[in-house]
């Protein structure tokens, strides 16, 4: 059964459809000659005899469609048959680096931003090589040679052969110093709307998936954590007697990081295990440690001068001057990621060497931490990257926690070891979104002109101490504290925007959108209050205030497509408008509110992340992020008392589910700006959407996260 | 001696009866499709059928099993999981995948029991298997395909 595009529709009764509005050419798309910054285009992908051709790709899969949007730019360029192609994850090597970056690596949404050029390059140059064998071959011009579904065509004497005849002859050839890429009307992939590979989609929907808990390796065990639920707290003693006695348990080892890891034949049988084991905590002053305490201490510093993160114009004189000033403060809780597959790192310590299999975002860094554990050369670990049972940024870990916890399980061992977290591990253990107390004002003039803006960030620094500390923590403040607030794109007159970030115990990382999680609420909840003050519509007042022409395009659209100026009097409606990792989305959120309760209905959406190349993929993160946004604007909260998360299981870390699915419309406007990401600029729009859709149903501002109404 | 089939295949396994169905396939049989995702019944990965009746087999004893059918998601008989497969790939529902096989599972067993769900059935039978890439619109139009025949 294969359904087109067209049926696809057609058959969809609840569908999101995505629809171009424009398509402006970029001009650096143009048909062109590069310089091939790729020397070794051959890394990249393997053809066999056969005419297998096999893509080896530098980013992780963890959802977002990163190999099918990648694959898609060096099929296109290629010339290869899209259906036929299969993907391998790339080894750790130089050479997969990020494009200007020292490592492998996925986050801040940047696969097809960093890459896609890269990606075309390779195709482009691999299609050249082959073009150059097969002219000297046939003894013509490569001009006269024609490519299509992996097969070099002679027009002059119509013989056809395919790339797989001449892969051993473009494995000795030197890549091209400069390649041309294909004219847009040439494209036969990028810019189409395209469903996941099918080799990919298959895959996941017969079970055949391979993701990192599905590793198997011969003579393999697995190990179960004992941790210690006082964040800070260290081992004092264990005792395993018992534990030992139990069916299949082979070993139970204390962890160079204050854990206990019991090794067994089946992870079930070490699981169960961990309750006969006894272990005593030094928990000291940690245990006193609670979030409630924590948010007093931040709120505290509200009232205080914090660090400076923008400070322009005279903004004592604008708030004098004032026809109106509106205020809010704001709660954002720690939020664990929570991502579907349990945390895990199978890895083999073999006797000069070392094998690692799991699904990470950060590649480089945590063969490093192998090596460097073990005390091997880098070259000497084999890292191997499964699919990622998602992420949302916790399987990119600075810290390394759950990787170097399976490094240290299999340290020494005979076996190749599976180091799995539990889903109680995986909420309890930290490494949360930070939770912030956050405040702003704004004060406007008589026509609706914005004067001047005071906010302040207060939140645990979540690169401090990490390798991403010398260009991310700056002058005490974390450069996710500012991201999306000091850099908005509203015309304001003056700024006092300061932020500062208490230590705590207590593992923090970035959660999918990281700082723009907090301040597109901050931004977006108080332009929607001056717009009340301003007695202007919410639309109209962001359009007169904002300087950047493209958000102003994505607005109309929301406001079109949700029939915005006519729309239910009985309905909440809300808009929000935010950028990051380089691609903007506005949305208007639908909200219904009943009793105490409310219901997100639908969400119309406008995206310009510069060119969709390939805009379907585009739709489903939209979808995603909607979804994934929905459960934290309404439910997920983790909090600390007695040092330790109050939740361990989603009976009580709650998420979102089917039944708060709103139906969503998405449409696409392609700028022909720089080409940005696409996994996270959904995220942080919607919390705002919702909120300021509830105040328009209610009359009341809701700003304390998760947002329940009694 | 507990026996029991999987996808029409005889198994029997010597292990403590309490062992939940989940790590028998995962660890015993090598059967991987089915996902461990919470272990407390709380998020649907790891659904299957025993019988016709989708459950959870992280929580559900392998000694329930004994004499019974398991279906998973590596059948290539089940007329209700093909069909969902097909209008999974065709409505371009997986994201990470990593609970799809609990989704097609927990659909399939709604469909064997109401061969033509409305939304709202769709959404009440589906709304405790949590997906956290949210591909939700796409699994209701997915099902709702199938639904129509």
């Amino acid at each position: 059964m294969e359904l087109t595009r067209r049926d696809f529709l057609k058959h969809s009764s609840f569908v999101a459809s995505a629809f171009l509005v424009s398509f402006i050419v970029p001009q650096k798309a143009r048909a062109q000659m590069v310089d091939n910054s790729v020397p070794e285009p051959n890394a990249f992908i393997q053809i066999t005899k056969k005419n297998e051709i096999t893509f080896f790709l530098p980013q992780a899969e963890m959802g977002q469609g990163a190999y099918t949007v990648l694959a898609m730019c060096i099929a296109d360029e290629l010339d290869a048959k899209w259906e036929d192609v299969f993907f391998e994850p790339a080894p750790v090597k130089e050479l997969f680096n990020i494009p200007g970056m020292p490592m492998m690596l996925t986050g801040g949404s940047n696969s097809v931003k960093t890459r896609h050029l890269q990606m075309r390059q390779i195709g482009a140059s691999i299609r050249a090589m082959l073009k150059i064998a097969a002219a000297k071959y046939w003894k013509i011009s490569a001009d006269l040679i024609q490519t299509k579904n992996a097969i070099l065509t002679n027009t002059k004497t119509k013989e056809s052969l395919p790339y797989g005849f001449f892969t051993d002859v473009i494995k000795l050839m030197k890549a091209p110093e400069k390649v041309t890429l294909k004219e847009n009307s040439e494209l036969t992939l990028i810019g189409k709307p395209t469903k996941r590979h099918p080799k990919e989609a298959w895959a996941k929907v017969m079970g055949h998936t391979q993701f990192g808990i599905d590793v198997r390796l011969p003579h393999m065990k697995y190990a179960a954590l004992i941790q210690p639920r006082v964040f800070g707290a260290t081992l004092k003693s264990f005792d395993a007697t018992v534990a030992l006695k139990k069916p299949g348990i082979l070993k139970v080892k204390q962890l160079a990081n204050h854990k206990i890891a019991i090794i067994a034949e089946k992870w079930w049988q070490a699981k169960e295990a961990i309750n006969d084991v006894v272990v005593e905590w030094n928990e000291r002053d940690f245990a006193k440690i609670s979030s409630k305490d924590l948010a007093k201490e931040y709120e505290s510093y509200l009232d205080k001068e914090c660090l400076p993160m923008r400070k322009d114009g005279n903004v004592e004189e604008a708030f004098a001057n004032a026809h109106k000033v509106v205020k809010a403060t704001f709660k954002f809780p720690f939020l664990a990621h929570a991502a579907m597959e349990p945390l895990n790192c199978t890895v083999h310590h073999q006797k000069d060497s070392a094998f690692m299999s799991m699904g990470g975002q950060f590649q480089t860094l945590y063969r490093n931490k192998c090596a460097e554990i073990y005390q091997l050369p880098p070259e000497k670990v084999q890292y191997y990257n499964n699919y990622l049972g998602s992420s949302f940024g916790r399987r990119g870990t600075p810290s390394a926690d759950f990787v170097i916890d399976s490094i240290y399980a299999a340290q020494n061992e005979a076996w190749p070891v599976m180091t799995l977290w539990s889903r109680e591990d995986d909420i309890k253990m930290g490494s949360y979104r930070p939770m912030y107390r956050n405040s702003a004002e704004m004060a406007i003039d008589k026509e609706g002109n914005i004067l001047g803006f005071k906010a302040k960030v207060i939140g645990q620094s979540m690169t401090k101490g990490t390798i991403f500390e010398s260009f991310m923590f700056k002058e005490g403040i974390d450069a996710t504290h500012k991201e999306g607030l000091t850099d908005h794109q509203y015309k304001v007159g003056s700024h006092d925007i300061q932020g500062f970030c208490p230590d705590s115990p207590i593992p923090l990382l970035w959660l999918r959108s990281v700082g723009h999680t907090q301040t597109g609420p901050l931004v977006e909840g108080i332009i929607d209050q001056a717009a009340v003050a301003a007695n202007m519509d919410p639309i109209d007042f962001r359009i007169k205030n904002l300087q950047n022409p493209r958000f102003v395009e994505l607005l109309k659209s929301v406001a079109k497509q949700s029939n915005w100026y006519k729309r239910e009097k009985n309905s909440g409606y809300g808009v929000a408008v935010v950028e990051s990792f380089g691609s903007i989305v506005a949305y208007v959120a639908k909200v219904k509110v009943e009793n105490s309760d409310y219901k997100v209905e639908k969400i119309w959406a406008a995206v310009d992340c510069g060119l969709a190349i390939n805009p379907l993929n585009v739709e489903n993160q939209i979808i995603s992020a909607v979804n994934f946004s929905i459960g934290i604007t309404k439910y997920s909260e983790i909090t600390i008392k007695n040092g330790e998360a109050e939740q361990s299981n989603f009976y009580d870390y709650t998420v979102s589910t089917i039944a708060d699915t709103p139906e969503i419309h998405v449409e696409i406007i392609n700028s022909g700006e720089k080409i940005g990401g696409m996994g996270e600029p959904g995220v942080p729009p919607l919390f705002p959407a919702v909120a300021n859709a509830l105040f328009d149903a209610t009359g009341k501002r809701y700003t304390s996260y998760p947002i329940r109404l009694s | 001696m507990i026996q029991f089939t999987v996808n029409d295949k005889a198994y029997s396994v010597d292990v403590a009866e309490d062992t939940p169905i989940l790590w028998i396939l995962r660890e015993h049989l090598n059967l991987t499709g089915t996902k461990f995702g919470c272990g407390a019944a709380q998020c649907g990965a790891c659904t299957v059928l025993l019988g016709n009746e989708a459950i959870r087999s992280c929580s559900t004893p392998i000694s329930e099993a004994n004499g019974k059918h398991i279906t998973t998601i590596e059948t290539t008989k089940d007329k209700e999981v093909k069909a969902l497969q097909y209008a999974w790939v065709a409505e371009d529902v997986a994201q990470c995948g990593y609970c799809q096989p609990g989704q097609i599972m927990n659909a399939a067993s709604l469909l064997k029991k109401n061969p033509h769900p409305n939304e709202a059935q769709i959404i009440d039978a589906m709304r405790g298997n949590i997906c956290r890439c949210g591909t939700y619109n796409r699994i209701k139009s997915a099902i709702a395909i199938v639904a129509k025949g």
